[in-house]
């Protein structure tokens, strides 16, 4: 059997050494522009010519940022609505990823199981909360770790904790997509090489593998509403932490 | 684990980096507003449409209103005319009635008093009458011829 692991493998396309650091264009390279390109189609299509009444590209655009701008409404209020395009951009190459990943045949690469890529999506999310938060609250940004009505005398440890929850955002932000995305590819991947182990047995060949190969069929619709609900999770964790920047609790 | 391999580290997030770029500065910014600007004026004509179906309606229910007041002004004048008339119709009939009364009261004066006139004149020719009837039978009777005076005076006597 395979290793399950093997398809997290970076390879290299287009070997590149910038000032002794590898830069090559890798496979997770590929599947991001991939991912940016078929957005980038969805989008330019969409918005090609604006109408009044939508056709149906303009509609689906109009549907997936209509999503964004009510999830931030609904957290953050009017001023969030600022920052949809930023959201939108994460959420929509987050899911594109995500989805991308799925296809089979394909040889296709899914970056967001890659907590390189996870990390540096986060981090995207945790700077724009920074600046937000000094820019909006200048220091007064630091009252975020001071819960109103706390008592003094645990007010350090609340301040500590809170300080501390706040500086692990980015990590549980990351960690959460990239193990998903990883968990779902090696059950696949697991479940196929028991397709390929059942499937040759010599007496009867092919009869066993049908399990497997049924539950990998459940297993990739299940992954499929993953993909688009971390995506989900992920830009609405997003705006909730810009909630915390732009509101203060 | 190939995630957990620092080597690729660099590369990945050198590229996310720039194909996020790319995605957020060519793709999204230049694309998205457009869109959202198509939103708002959609939600602008569609707040302006239902303003404009909501000041129709006031104005149809001010008109509806305006006609039902017209149409009781109009019905309460038309009873209004109506009483009217019948009261003069009433008092116009009262008056020829009671003019009526007068001309019959004053025709019923007269019979009676001409009837009055006729009874006297009568009573006053009986007298004559009678003396005359008595002096003719006194005539025959006794063959006196008495005057007229005296046999009236001796009537007179008698009653």
């Amino acid at each position: 059997m395979a290793n399950p692991m093997e398809q997290f493998s970076i390879e290299p396309i287009v070997p590149l050494d910038v000032a002794g650091q590898d830069l090559s264009f890798t496979n997770s390279s590929l599947w991001m522009l991939i991912a940016m390109l078929v957005v980038a189609a969805f989008l330019y299509i969409g918005t090609a010519k604006p109408q009044l009444v939508p056709g149906r590209a303009q509609a689906a655009v109009e549907y997936l940022y209509d999503f964004i701008r009510d999830m931030l409404r609904e957290n953050v209020g009017k001023e969030g609505l600022k920052y949809a395009p930023l959201i939108f951009s994460v959420f929509i190459f987050v899911l594109a990823c995500n989805l991308l990943g799925l296809i089979p045949f394909v040889g296709a690469f899914t970056p967001t199981s890659h907590i390189a890529v996870t990390f540096g999506l986060a981090a995207i999310v945790f700077a724009l909360v920074l600046i937000v938060g000094f820019a909006k609250h200048g220091l007064h940004f630091f009252s975020l770790f001071l819960p109103e009505g706390t008592p003094i005398f645990v007010l350090p440890l609340v301040a500590a904790i809170e300080f501390l929850s706040f500086l692990s955002r980015p990590f549980t932000l990351a960690i959460r997509l990239f193990a998903n995305m990883t968990a779902g590819h090696v059950l696949l991947k697991v479940f196929g090489g028991f397709v390929v182990a059942l499937g040759s047995f010599e007496a009867l060949p092919y009869v066993f593998g049908i399990i497997p190969l049924t539950v990998n069929v459940a297993l990739t619709a299940l992954e499929l509403l993953i993909a688009v609900v971390q995506a989900y999770v992920f830009a609405l964790l997003a705006s909730i932490y810009l909630n915390d920047a732009v509101n203060l609790h | 684990m190939p995630q957990f391999d620092p080597a690729n580290f660099t590369s990945q997030l050198v590229w996310l980096a720039a194909i996020f770029a790319v995605l957020y500065f060519a793709v999204v910014r230049p694309t998205l507003p457009k869109v959202g600007r198509i939103i708002d004026e959609r939600e602008g004509r569609v707040a302006g449409d239902l303003d404009a179906a909501v000041a129709a309606k006031g104005e149809a229910d001010a008109i509806r209103t305006r006609y039902d007041d017209g149409m009781a002004a109009a019905r309460s004048a038309a009873q209004a005319e109506v009483g009217a008339a019948q009261d003069k119709a009433a008092r116009a009939a009262e008056a020829r009635m009671k003019d009526l009364a007068a001309a019959l009261d004053a025709r019923t004066a007269e019979a009676t008093t001409r009837l009055a006139g006729a009874r006297d004149a009568a009573r006053a020719t009986l007298a004559a009458t009678t003396a005359e009837l008595t002096g003719e039978a006194v005539a025959r009777l006794t063959g006196l011829d008495l005057p007229a005076a005296e046999i009236e005076a001796a009537l007179a006597a008698q009653k």
